[in-house]
């Protein structure tokens, strides 16, 4: 295949030449995902570098396991799925390295989130795009790991709630306590980032 | 407003429930402001997020990213070099031989300048002492007996060197 025709190619034809060792298929494919790919890591992990690592080891992951690829769902989502794996790897690895769980803590601050003043106004509304933008980073940044990634797993991969929890190796009731104090919490957060300092 | 029904609003939201429970949860809704808002809230924020991710780009150049992964790639790729000796026997000849190599070389050496000079008035004994190596040699020449008396381990480290282009 030509330079060329990698790039005219679609995914499955590139995944095919892949399959068959072809590195500049390959690299066509991480040219074309690579971005979602980041910012799935960077919306898990919320760190720059650890999300470039994560990414470039999702992709040399892919690589290595190309052939048990089968189409079954799309290249894309194939990666994302290596992706948030190694993602939910490192997250647990860095519970562990902390003294407290995080779990706990999660399930305990729940009950706050759960009696706070609905917001009635959308606090991201009217907002440019950019401004939008960094208040949303902000506040993401401002969750715990679970109901941040219970976040990028719902909203962003638009997962079921029984796929959440077979990922996140929870009950689907969890999945649905820690989405809801998620949401509830981000929707404080932007507003607090709203009111005038 | 209990948690079961907060939640049940949102499963709602999420399209989770079957159609029966859904049309039960869109009729509450319609009637109890309190849910409406929370369901308000809710979607409120799900729109804020789907807008959110797609802003976010890899910081680095497609050349710079790809020479990562493809060194990565050959890295890990790489076959294993096979070593036909087991470890143990890499060990035993770093250990042993190179030593006895080296006694093994004094003792020609010794050899060499006796028997090829044959002026040289040899004592029926003789002693031989090498410092540097921690080696001394004994010989009987009327009985034609050679005895290597090799300090070992050696003190200073002769017996551990083991330089790069012998038996690594």
């Amino acid at each position: 295949m030509s330079d060329k025709a990698h790039s005219s190619a679609d995914d499955s034809s590139l995944v095919r030449a892949a399959q068959n060792g072809d590195m500049v298929a390959f690299e066509e494919l991480v040219a074309r995902h690579r971005d979602k790919i980041y910012a799935r890591a960077y919306s898990m992990m919320r760190n720059e570098e650890e999300a470039i690592d994560l990414s470039q080891e999702a992709w040399v992951k892919a690589w290595q396991r190309l052939k048990q690829f089968q189409g079954e769902s799309s290249f894309a989502t194939w990666m994302t799925r290596i992706t948030i794996n190694l993602c939910l790897d490192q997250l647990r690895r860095h519970k562990r390295q902390r003294a407290d769980s995080i779990e706990a803590m999660d399930e305990e601050s729940g009950g706050v989130e759960r009696h706070m003043p609905v917001v009635i106004i959308n606090p991201t509304e009217g907002l440019e795009r950019g401004e939008l933008r960094q208040r949303i980073d902000q506040a993401l940044s401002q969750l715990s790991y679970a109901h941040r990634t219970v976040i990028v797993l719902h909203e962003f991969e638009e997962m079921e709630y029984k796929e959440i929890a077979k990922t996140m190796g929870c009950s689907i009731g969890t999945v649905m306590s820690r989405l809801f104090y998620a949401r509830r919490k981000m929707a404080a957060l932007l507003s607090d980032l709203k009111k005038p300092e | 407003m209990k948690e079961e029904l907060q939640l049940k609003l949102q499963a709602y939201l999420d399209g989770e429930l079957p159609d029966g429970e859904a049309r039960d949860v869109a009729d509450l809704i319609a009637r109890d402001t309190g849910a409406a808002a929370l369901v308000t809230e809710l979607k409120n924020t799900r729109g804020a997020l789907k807008a959110f991710e797609s802003e976010i780009k890899l910081p680095e150049s497609r050349e710079f990213f790809w020479s990562k992964i493809e060194r990565e790639i050959g890295r890990v790729d790489k076959p294993q070099t096979v070593d036909s000796s087991p470890a143990w026997l890499s060990a035993f000849l770093r250990r042993f031989l190179a030593p006895a190599g080296a006694v093994a070389a004094l003792v020609i050496a010794v050899l060499l300048i006796t028997q090829q000079t044959p002026g040289l008035v040899v004592a029926s004994e003789s002693e031989t002492a090498f410092p540097g190596a921690d080696t001394f040699t004994y010989r009987d020449y009327a009985a034609g007996m050679t005895l290597v008396w090799l300090s070992y381990p050696a003190e200073n480290g002769f017996a551990d060197f083991a330089p790069d282009d012998t038996l690594n």
